[in-house]
């Protein structure tokens, strides 16, 4: 009986940290290299991740990485919010020849499109999770 | 009985586990699928150009979006929404004045050149401000007429114009202007076309170009 108990608070403790964690969605990266020897690359990870990672990043790097970019994350914040609001939406498309670049949303994600003969990458990030880096690197900023 | 609880609060738990995991991204696509009404006004800009591969370029921007995201840029000229210009850029012309001079004139052409190479027209008609300018090459000696190279046409509401200089006397303000744009119905702002490109400048409350 003490054992099943365990197992079922193991459990129930794994399906809500899964939860959790996959609640935000996963960052997928695809990277299709057409040329001899290229490397192919596919990796999601979960959204939720990131901003757990970033606490373990020495202070000293974020500071530095927040004190490059300090200028543009405000501005960082306000598209990522303003996005949410415009799901399923093309913003740019360029095509030139056989090279396609999109970026758009997907749902709540921003995503990112570049298919050419050569390569073909795909980058979809959840639009919250930009958002949860650039404030932490905007708390992370020299001062505060 | 201790061991029906057990053998129902596994389910139960992966149950709301499911719950709180499903609506975390469906419910966050649908609060912003109603909240981006169809009263959004789109800004939308497409350029063909015909050279080499042929390229073509779609922008498509929510007026609200640019209207917040504009004045969180802060570089160069461009400050709180607003356009910087210096007086010596505009060759000792007051745009103020001229403007004013514009919007208290009855409708009208103010402006026709018709020359060898270009022509020119500048007017104002049913609270809407024209420029059209043609390229042409000059007309040959056998058969006279002028081969069209380009052909600019820029429509634009007053009230636009009027909101884009509305800031300071050296200032151009882009979103009193966005807002102002914003309130009206569909329009073609901006159209050019020559042999190597086509542009076309928009507004709709479609989130995709045609």
């Amino acid at each position: 009986m003490i054992l099943a108990k365990l197992a079922l608070g193991f459990a129930s403790t794994m399906v809500f940290a899964t939860v959790y964690t996959f609640r935000e969605g996963t960052i997928r990266i695809d990277v299709d290299d057409h040329r001899d020897g290229g490397s192919h690359v596919h990796f999601w990870v979960p959204a939720a991740a990131v901003p757990m990672a970033m606490h373990f990043v020495p202070k000293e790097h974020l500071r530095e990485a927040s004190s490059h970019a300090s200028e543009f994350l405000p501005l960082v914040q306000i598209v990522t919010k303003e996005l949410r609001r415009y799901p399923n939406t093309t913003f740019v498309e360029v095509e030139d020849g056989a090279d396609h670049v999109r970026v758009s949303t997907v749902g709540t994600k921003l995503q990112i499109d570049v298919v050419n003969p050569e390569e073909n990458v795909h980058i979809a990030v959840p639009l919250s999770t930009v958002n949860d880096v650039a404030a932490q690197l905007a708390n992370s900023a020299p001062g505060i | 009985m201790r061991f029906q609880t057990l053998r129902l609060t596994g389910p139960a738990l992966l149950s709301l586990a499911a719950l709180l995991a499903v609506p975390a991204g469906i419910f966050a696509q649908t609060s912003s699928t109603s909240s981006s009404s169809s009263s959004d006004r789109w800004l939308h800009v497409r350029v063909i150009s015909t050279e080499n591969k042929g390229e073509t370029v779609r922008v498509n921007v929510p007026l609200e979006m640019a209207e917040k995201v504009l004045p969180a840029i802060n570089k160069d000229r461009l400050h709180n929404g607003k356009v910087k210009f210096d007086d010596h850029q505009m060759d000792g012309v007051d745009l103020k004045v001229l403007l004013d001079a514009v919007r208290s004139s009855k409708d009208g052409e103010y402006v026709t050149v018709q020359g060898t190479d270009s022509d020119v027209r500048v007017a104002k008609q049913g609270g809407y401000m024209f420029v059209h300018v043609t390229e042409k090459t000059p007309s040959s000696a056998k058969d006279g007429k002028a081969i069209e190279k380009s052909r600019v046409e820029v429509k634009v509401p007053m009230k636009v114009v009027d909101a884009l200089f509305s800031a300071g006397k050296d200032e151009l303000d882009i979103v009193a202007a966005l807002r102002a744009l914003s309130a009206h119905g569909d329009t073609e702002l901006v159209s050019v076309k020559s042999d190597d490109n086509t542009v076309r400048v928009w507004l709709d409350s479609k989130n995709v170009s045609d």
